[in-house]
């Protein structure tokens, strides 16, 4: 299944809703199995021995939002897919999103509601009933409600959407309470907020890879966890060498070589903190030599002064012919389009940077056209997580509620801010005056370690859902989350968890629903109500299950527009400060690049053995965290690969052992995020260590974001060794030829040409 | 005619070229290099799909690892022109495969298909085939592996688990192809169409770097990659004659 364009799309989910043929009788085929010889003597209508049943659900691995297909035997999940038919993967599907399996079969899941009996925090806990645990959250919940004070009660979520995400706003409203935030380490907030400034809309666009020509990055691991790896990983694919229209050129810029610069034609090291000099240099560039030809030129002109060429290289580090060359062909080869995000963001100038990347896109005619970037519509229904998203400054306000006594019941679903916040923001701590906590997660991660109450929920492939991705695909598109195995063990869907709460508390007006299952339907009938009475169905139990076969559903709406009217004001406005970064340069010579780990994401991914045995794509380092350093800087410091050191911020250290590492600055380190988790499990707990702990509590002051990218250590070597486990072998081909490059010119592909515009090397 | 000459004899016939040109399917996969991004959904999609253990932090020391799909990397350059690039590497289920000579009891063969197959329960564990294999893609099992309950409860029914003292191997998914097999026969077709069969990390690849089909089907995508002057075979000078061709990166300033 190649690429699906909307056209098709649309026919695709026409298509789908003819055929509703066998009934979804998925309760009765999938009762456990394993007591009987012969599972069944009339087995359920969808249920034939030893032949795969697949159900179409929705990937909750991270928030892309790919929809999965899942083969099911005998009542098991044997394989999750990509599902084909769904527009963000098309069938793909990357290495998380696999190990799903192994979340649902973990052998460290809650298994049954538990209160604490020991200390918060001693992991000491004791089975109860659900009525009993549900009965105590709600009496909790109803007294705060009844005198007014629900306004006491906080919701902390892992970041979902859809109708899910709709129920969570019902249930706090209906509570009094404003509290409910949602938490994903890496939720780009700078770009939301860019994105607000330069666009006017706080939300994410599509990035057209698919027909673009020429791709500038700036910091955004758009192949390895930036927004939605695989839907982008489709577009490269396609326009680097499965179209006629010649072949993609990719720059990547970034302090540390990504997987996405590792694919680049060209990978540009830049002083971190300055690639928002560098986009506003090459717009200087563009702009002086005629490049942009609006009506507000001059005011462009004014603005950029300041970003001459020769300037903004000293600043970046990056030499001037590099600037111009690639400022020409940015602009020369149409269409082209800037990204950035990931490194880029998270410095304390992140939405300024961001801001300048949008810039570049603007002022070479990129918006809302084919191969640039193309605005989405509101999601279809529900609700999208990005307004619920707790920024960096959300969340200490939260703590500093907690703190002052204001919060008195704390609900977790799914987030872990304890592990996912550095030390010095004291999330911890503030937590320990809340009285009472209640986690709805599936394992006992550090967040939930503090817990007094633990109402364990199913995980994603044993519950209902729904999910409108974001950022969209240009059209309005979403699919539905179905059970695809019966539930393993005593837990239940944290809607049901919710709607139960509701029901025990007398809120059955706001949230009137006997279970997720049925929010779910009455939610869908509006949307089957509200299509055009000749796209119908005959009714809307064939429509729902028409959704549940074909695992999408999209709809015929109107295009946002494609066009954008600049406000005249930001011109003026525009202009990167220099990023701040935390602790003294001379005690503390190194930044710290901690980066989103392939395999771990922001560490939700650690308790899943497929993932800790899964070689890093560009260390092929497994079970356990490294430094990353340059060879020049190994070899200055003594230091080579397996010596432990210490690395150490103003705000705590950690001790990891050195990778040296060829694509790295030298006044970098970096370090993957994800292990050194302190619970979740016997595949993560006390392996490797967690660098988000020693980071500054520095933010971007326009989105309150975290500034992850603005952390200086030292680094000091402790003498001692560590095994580095990864695969073995030879980083170098000496001349074996395993690896073979084709240069353009010898007319592999004869389209390619078209696309080789030679940019020089960078000097050191 | 003693056991050894008739051995030998039985093996020339298998080694002798075109031999395998007569019969249905000669099954291929090609792997893009400008396309693979080293993004590893290879490597789970195949330990989902093949019951590959989970090998743990000890064996991993010893290099016991299992995975039947690797990315291999290679640096090229320094700093800042330093260049790394990726190359999935698997059983290359060479038509002339240097492993299925050396076996002393036949364990790995050459099926009808064209692949390089190892019979789990013939093979006494001499290790001679990992040894004479230039791809260093065969895997032993050195112990009986374990699955923390209840994460057995997603092993594959249709692939068996294999137990201490036993090498394992890519087998191109050959379930999936007996799956597809049987359903073009209860569909009365007499073959297999191109993409019904796709082996799970030719599935799972996010940028389509990996294709897979019969070389024999002139209209297979496979059969319209191989003709791309890009394509290689990797060591093509040991004359194994892989089944996996290569298509080689594209260095655009070069």
């Amino acid at each position: 299944m190649s690429n699906i364009d909307r056209r098709d799309f649309l026919k695709l989910v026409g298509a789908g809703s003819v055929g509703a043929g066998a009934g979804f009788m998925l309760a009765e085929s999938i009762k456990h199995p394993v007591e009987y010889l012969i599972p069944y003597v009339v087995p359920p209508e969808d249920f034939s021995h030893g032949i795969a049943t697949w159900y179409n659900s929705v990937c909750s691995m991270c928030p892309a939002g790919c929809g999965i297909t899942v083969r099911t035997r005998e009542g098991r999940a044997k394989k999750i897919e990509g599902n084909p038919s769904h527009p963000v993967n098309q069938g793909r599907l990357c290495a998380l999103g696999q190990a799903g399996l192994q979340v649902l079969y973990n052998p460290d899941r809650l298994t049954a509601p538990m209160e604490r009996t020991g200390d918060r925090g001693s992991g000491s806990f004791a089975q109860i009933t659900w009525e009993d645990g549900l009965t105590r959250t709600a009496e909790h919940l109803a007294s705060l409600h009844k005198n007014g004070q629900g306004n006491r009660v906080a919701f902390l979520s892992t970041g979902v959407r859809g109708h899910f995400a709709s129920l969570l706003e019902l249930f706090m409203e209906a509570l009094g309470s404003d509290r409910l935030l949602h938490y994903d380490f890496a939720h780009p907030h700078t770009l939301y907020a860019a994105n607000k400034r330069f666009f006017g809309e706080e939300s994410l666009p599509y990035y057209d890879l698919q027909n673009t020509r020429f791709l500038l990055s700036f910091g955004a691991d758009y192949l390895g966890r930036w927004i939605s790896p695989v839907h982008h990983g489709l577009g490269f694919g396609h326009s680097r060498q499965g179209r006629a229209t010649g072949r993609l050129r990719t720059v990547q810029i970034e302090p540390r070589m990504s997987i996405s610069g590792a694919a680049a034609d060209q990978w540009i090291p830049a002083r971190p903190g300055t690639e928002g000099h560098l986009a506003l240099g090459l717009a200087h560039h563009i702009v002086a030599e005629g490049g942009y030809a609006g009506d507000d030129r001059e005011n462009w002109v004014a603005a950029l002064r300041p970003y001459s060429v020769s300037r903004v290289a000293d600043q970046t580090g990056v030499a001037p012919d590099t600037i111009t060359r690639l400022a020409d062909a940015f602009a020369d080869t149409q269409p082209s389009l800037a990204i950035g995000g990931g490194a880029a963001g998270n410095c304390s100038n992140g939405v300024a940077t961001l801001v300048a990347v949008n810039a570049l896109n603007y002022l070479v005619g990129n918006l809302g056209k084919r191969g640039g970037l193309l605005f989405n519509p509101t999601p279809a229904f529900g609700s999208s997580s990005h307004p619920r998203q707790a920024s960096y400054r959300m969340l200490s306000e939260l703590a500093e509620d907690a703190r002052n006594g204001q919060i008195e019941v704390l609900i977790i679903n799914g987030a872990n801010p304890v592990f996912n916040l550095p030390s010095a923001a004291g999330f911890e701590q503030a937590m320990a005056e809340i009285p009472f906590i209640v986690s709805l997660s599936s394992f006992l991660d550090e967040t939930t370690a503090m817990a007094d109450l633990i109402l364990p929920s199913h995980t994603y492939l044993e519950s209902w859902g729904d999910d409108s991705p974001e950022p969209g695909m240009g059209f309005a598109v979403g699919a539905i989350s179905q059970p695809v195995v019966s539930p393993l063990y005593n837990t239940r869907a944290s809607g049901d968890i919710i709607l139960g709460l509701a029901q025990q508390m007398d809120l059955g007006e706001a949230l009137p629903w006997d279970s997720m299952e049925d929010f779910l339907k009455a939610r869908w009938r509006e949307i089957y109500e509200r299509g055009a009475p000749a796209d119908k169905l005959n009714d809307f139990e064939s429509f729902w299950r028409s959704i549940l076969q074909a695992g999408v559903w999209g709809e015929k709406t109107q295009n946002s527009a494609s066009t954008f009217a600049l406000d005249p004001n930001l011109v003026d406005n525009i202009g990167v400060e220099a990023a701040v970064f935390s602790g003294d340069s001379e005690v503390y010579p190194f930044v710290l690049h901690p980066y989103l780990s392939n395999a771990f994401y922001d560490g939700r991914g650690a308790n899943l053995p497929w993932m800790q045995e899964l070689p890093d794509p560009l260390t092929s380092v497994v079970y356990g965290s490294w430094v990353e350093m340059n060879p020049l800087t190994a070899k200055k410091l003594g230091l080579s690969e397996g010596d432990l050191v210490r690395v150490e911020s103003p705000h705590g250290e950690i001790t990891a052992p050195v990778f040296v590492y060829p694509g790295i600055m030298p006044d970098v380190i970096a370090m993957p995020i994800g292990q050194g988790h302190a619970e979740f499990g016997r595949y993560a707990k006390d392996r490797g260590v967690n660098p988000i702990s020693i980071l500054a509590p520095l933010m971007d002051p326009d989105s309150g974001s975290l500034a992850w990218g603005g952390t200086r250590v030292k680094i000091e070597a402790t003498g001692r060794q560590a095994k580095l486990l990864k695969i073995g072998g030879e980083s170098r081909q000496l001349g074996r030829e395993i690896i073979q490059t084709s240069s353009n010119r010898e007319g592999a592909n004869e389209h390619a040409q078209i696309n080789s515009i030679p940019i020089s090397v960078v000097s050191s | 005619m003693n056991f050894f000459d008739r051995f030998t004899k039985g093996w020339q016939k298998y080694r002798k070229p075109g031999y395998y040109e007569e019969f249905d399917y000669a099954w291929t996969m090609t792997i893009d290099l400008d396309r693979c991004t080293g993004c590893s959904a290879c490597v789970t999609a195949c330990q989902a799909e093949n019951n590959i253990p989970i090998v743990g932090e000890k064996a991993f020391a010893k290099g016991r690892q299992m995975q039947w799909i690797r990315i291999e990397r290679y640096w090229e350059g320094e700093y800042p022109n330093a260049k790394l690039s990726f190359i999935p590497m698997l059983c290359q289920q060479c038509d002339a495969a240097p492993c299925e000579t050396v076996c002393p009891v036949s364990a790995t063969y050459h099926n009808q298909d064209g692949l390089n197959t190892q019979i789990y329960n013939r093979c006494i564990g001499t290790r001679a085939c990992a040894v004479y294999c230039p791809y260093e893609v065969r895997y032993f099992n050195y112990n009986d592996h374990h699955w923390d309950a209840p994460l057995d409860q997603q092993l594959n029914p249709d692939v068996t688990v294999r137990e201490k003292g036993v090498m394992e191997k890519c087998t191109f998914c050959i379930q999936r192809i007996r799956t597809a097999k049987d359903e073009a026969k209860d569909d009365g077709r007499r073959r297999v169409r191109d993409g019904d069969v796709q082996p799970a990390c030719v599935q799972t690849c996010p940028t389509e770097a990996l294709v897979f089909g019969d070389r024999k089907d002139p209209q297979s995508k496979v059969s319209k990659k191989l003709k791309d002057p890009r394509a290689y075979r990797v060591l093509e000078e040991l004359n194994t004659l892989p089944s996996v061709v290569y298509l080689k990166k594209v260095d655009a300033d070069g």
